[in-house]
């Protein structure tokens, strides 16, 4: 792998980053319905809807408002919101860390659960456990988000009380330090599973299948002749190459989590970057949609680059040239 | 290895490719590991297994709606002893409110936006409050004398009140406020006191006056913190009311002050102990907790996590209110505004509703009490006149059509649709419509409105009408309805506000047909209307106002325009250990819970 590669891989995030706001920019100003109405509200007269018109530069042509949003993004400036009036850079900024902490622990919780219900699957096929491991799988998979979301509010939340039933904090909290990072994790706890739900069934299956696969070959059957441990067989030989599909797909499901992270913020009103990007779009507040846009745009195509770079020390036998 | 060969395909780009997860292959099962393989027999009761695990899971999912009763019972985690409305006033403790959205900024000056003005109406005041006969009451104005007929209000305001930074308030505050915040940029204010205002003048510290061009009747009824809240001069002048930072560490003359915002989570605010009421907020502080969805809300409250909703579903009245924890507080306030009347606009402006017989024969189709049992779960009162009852001096005594299928066929029998059996309607002889033609015509409506739609569609098609409903979201309804006027029928939530003035002319003078939302809506078109609306806006006392309303609402019962069908109201549910709320604004400037 080389470093030409790698900074060619960088650049490439640019055009498509660009892409991506541009087509966002037109779906936006092509949908119905007209932004200044949902700004100014109700009430307002002819007048006033020509004075937000003209002060957030709605008047202008199409086109022009475009050039003026591209100049200004590579300046570093994503705008100002309208409903606001803050820089969407500040806004997005605030309530990336939320959601951050959210897709993260999920990626990871996801990734090592999944990981963990693979190997007992596939230690045994079509045993018990394997029965077990791929029935809740397909069940997870299917389960619409809203709906597990809310069960699991229900049943472990107000049902038995043992985890809070909305929210990032306990309302009101002066907790601070690790205080608060205790409340904090507390509440994490039910939106990170219902957000990782989907995602670990898919990551078992995957792995399962991964290190059937392998357990298949003939590398393996040595190291059994060998008289390895089972568990060594598993974990040394057959995990690191099972875990390659895996790890691809990471890319991948990164966007799908923040795809499932809207639903779960908003069932758990979780103050992140999901739900800026639904009342941004109720409001028609378009600087505030596009730079949401632009954050997850970036954090995708970043995490396939990592993914990319990470899979080949996985597998000696792949090289980019 | 067959798995990672076709992930490598994606690798170059962006990987949307899913993992199978289906029923069919199970890559590695059949291959080269035929150590543990076992082909046909395993796969099938796997896949059998899978079937049902599936069917059960869309059963599960199919039944259950918003707020699915599926699990869980409807234990309350927290709060288990009731004292009701007699418990004695303590002072102290916090009260946590659940909002339905993320304000984005706390300036209630500056938008009429519902969210902004809930989060933010308690640092502030208003001029003069109404009392709950919508009467003014002293707030920052301790009195007033209106005079030359209407033309000109002075208001001598409250000595020593402080902004929460401690600089005095003063009558330069007001006028700042007015002219260069209000009027320009709070959308109701500028259509209405702006447009009549001529000057307002700093007489001294203490007092103030509007001037206007001619007599204006509603100027006290919108003073509230809601229509006209007062902004400090010294933080905002010179600088751009929108993008001041102020407008996200709110400093105002209210019953409490701004602690933190910590955006999309929740606004702590705490006693202001130099409120000018005195021994008032009884409260330590105030915690608005944003909860984005309904159902999450309810379940807050039954778990103790909030104390006050704005608003409870129907469907979780009952069992609320069964469960003995809570108190309700029914007030015609919304998010929306105040006394709102679901109502039924016709486009006057197409020639199928240019007969009256054919409105009136839809108004006696409709059963409204059917509207207020199914719809609003009995919350609520059915429409009986133009002008809401909430505004008791201008509610009209008039006779809406009542619900009677007979007169309705009849009518429409009269007017030219003839039916035949029970098919749709046809034209014979109807002015301006081509013979043959059905009786059929859209009908737009807020998404969230849909139930009075599928009402009002069964309803009329038992009289041969066929309804079209279209749900359009409100910046999609408003650019339809108002601006390109494409349209047969539609439903909007007209709320009238504390005033004719204020939100009922809008709907009927012929110089409010225009493109401005929730205006005109039917072009109706009256000069002897306008004209009776330029008289009564010209009135100061209410007691001359009243028949010229009365009038009003006879003429436009008679001609229907539109059809009246229900008055909302919210219902606010807060935990039993708490009394003494408002129904908004400043709802908990006078409140207490016991600890």
């Amino acid at each position: 792998m080389t470093r030409r590669y790698v900074l060619g891989r960088l650049v490439q995030v640019v055009p498509t980053v660009a892409g991506i706001l541009v087509i966002g920019f037109l779906l936006i100003h092509l949908a119905p319905g007209d932004p200044v109405l949902a700004l100014a509200g109700e009430n307002g007269d002819a007048a006033y809807y020509s004075f937000v018109r003209a002060k957030f530069g709605l008047d202008e042509p199409l086109a022009n408002q475009l050039l003026t949003y591209c100049a200004n993004v590579l300046g570093g400036d994503l705008g100002t919101s309208y409903t606001q009036g803050r820089p969407v850079l500040d806004i997005v900024v605030e309530r990336l860390g939320a959601t951050l902490l959210l897709t993260g622990t999920a990626l990871v919780v996801s990734t090592a659960g999944g990981l963990a219900l693979g190997l007992l699957a596939a230690s045994r096929p079509r045993g018990g456990r394997d029965i077990a491991v791929t029935t809740m799988s397909l069940g997870l998979y299917a389960a619409p988000v809203f709906w597990v979301g809310q069960v699991s509010i229900l049943v472990l939340a107000l049902g038995t009380g043992w985890f809070p039933v909305s929210g990032m904090t306990t309302a009101g909290s002066d907790a601070s330090g690790l205080a608060h990072a205790a409340d904090v994790a507390h509440h994490l706890v039910l939106p990170v599973l219902v957000l990782a739900a989907q995602e670990i069934a898919a990551v078992a299956r995957l792995t399962r299948a991964g290190l059937i696969d392998e357990l298949g070959q003939d590398h393996i059957r040595t190291a059994w002749a060998k008289g390895a441990p089972p568990r060594i067989v598993l974990m040394k030989h057959a995990l690191r190459r099972a875990l390659l599909p895996v790890v691809t797909v990471i890319g991948g499901r990164v966007g799908h989590l923040v795809a499932g992270t809207v639903v779960v913020e908003a069932v758990f009103a979780w103050p992140g970057i999901g739900r800026l990007l639904v009342t941004a779009l109720q409001a028609r507040d378009t600087p505030i949609v596009l730079g949401v846009f632009f954050v997850v745009a970036f954090s995708v195509v970043l995490a396939n680059l990592v993914t990319d770079l990470v899979y080949t020390r996985l597998d000696p036998r792949i090289r980019y040239r | 290895m067959r798995a990672p060969v076709m992930f490598r395909f994606g690798v170059e780009g962006q990987c949307l490719f899913r993992p199978p997860l289906i029923l069919t292959t199970f890559p590695g099962d059949s291959g080269p590991g035929h150590r543990f393989a076992n082909g046909g027999h395993d796969m099938g009761r796997l896949r059998w297994t899978a079937v049902g695990v599936v069917a059960v899971f869309l059963a599960a999912g199919c039944g259950s709606d918003d707020d699915p009763e599926v699990a869980g019972p409807t234990t309350d985690a927290g709060v288990t002893t009731t004292t009701g409305d007699d418990a004695p006033v303590t002072e102290g403790g916090t009260v946590v409110v659940a909002i339905s959205s993320d304000p984005g900024q706390l300036n209630p000056a500056i938008t009429t936006s519902g969210g902004v003005h809930t989060a933010s109406e308690l640092f502030f005041n208003g001029l003069v409050d109404l009392d709950e006969n919508l009467e003014p009451v002293p707030e920052l104005a301790e009195s007033w004398e209106v005079e030359e007929d209407g033309a000109l209000y002075r208001f001598n305001l409250r000595e020593g009140v402080e902004w929460h930074d401690g600089t005095p308030f003063t009558a330069a505050d007001v006028k700042y406020s007015f002219d260069e915040v209000l009027v320009q940029l709070h959308s109701r204010t500028k259509a209405s006191v702006g447009a009549a205002i001529e000057s307002i003048e700093v007489v001294d510290d203490l007092t103030v006056e509007f001037r206007f061009g001619q007599p204006y009747a509603p100027l006290l009824q919108q003073l509230n913190v809601t229509e006209a809240p007062i902004i400090p001069r010294h933080i905002y002048e010179g600088t751009d009311p929108m993008t001041n930072p102020a407008n996200l560490e709110p400093v105002g003359t209210g019953p409490f002050r701004f602690v933190s915002y910590t955006t999309g989570s929740e606004i702590r605010m705490e006693k202001n102990p130099d409120y000018f009421e005195d021994g008032l907020p009884l409260l330590d502080e105030v915690v608005m907790r944003v909860i984005p969805e309904e159902g999450s809300r309810v379940v807050a409250l039954e778990a103790g996590e909030v104390d006050w909703l704005f608003e409870t579903p129907g469907p979780d009245l009952e069992r609320l209110r069964s469960s003995g924890d809570f108190e309700f507080l029914e007030t015609p306030v919304n998010p929306g505004g105040a006394n709102c009347i679901m109502t039924v606009s016709f486009n006057l402006d197409r020639p199928i509703f240019g007969d009256v017989r054919l409105r009136r024969a839809i108004g006696h189709a409709l059963d409204r009490e059917q509207f207020l049992e199914r719809v609003l779960f009995g919350q609520g009162a059915v429409a009986e006149a133009p002008i809401s009852s909430g505004i008791p001096f201008a509610h009209g005594d008039v006779e809406l059509p009542e619900f009677d299928v007979e007169e309705a066929e009849r009518l429409l029998d009269e007017a030219g649709w003839v039916r035949d059996g029970d098919a749709i309607r046809t034209a014979q002889g109807v002015e301006g419509v081509e013979d043959g033609t059905s009786l059929a015509f859209d009908f737009l409506h807020f998404p969230t409105f849909t139930a009075y739609a599928e009402l009002l569609r069964a309803q009329l098609r038992e009289v041969g009408a066929e309804v079209t409903l279209e749900p359009l979201e409100p910046p999609v309804f408003a650019e339809t309805v108002f601006t390109n006027r494409d349209f047969d029928t539609n439903i909007i939530s007209y709320c009238n506000a504390t005033d004719p003035e204020i939100g009922v002319r809008r709907m009927f003078t012929t110089a409010n047909i225009s493109t401005v939302p929730f205006s005109n809506a039917a072009a109706y078109r009256n000069p002897a209307v306008d004209a009776l609306f330029d008289e009564a806006q010209a009135t100061v006392e209410t007691d001359d106002r009243a028949p010229i309303y009365q009038e009003i609402q006879e003429i436009v019962a008679e001609e229907l325009p539109y059809l009246w069908i229900v008055e909302t109201i919210a219902v606010r549910a807060y935990d039993a250990d708490c009394t003494g709320f408002g129904p908004s604004g400043h709802f908990a400037e006078t409140a207490s819970c016991e600890q």
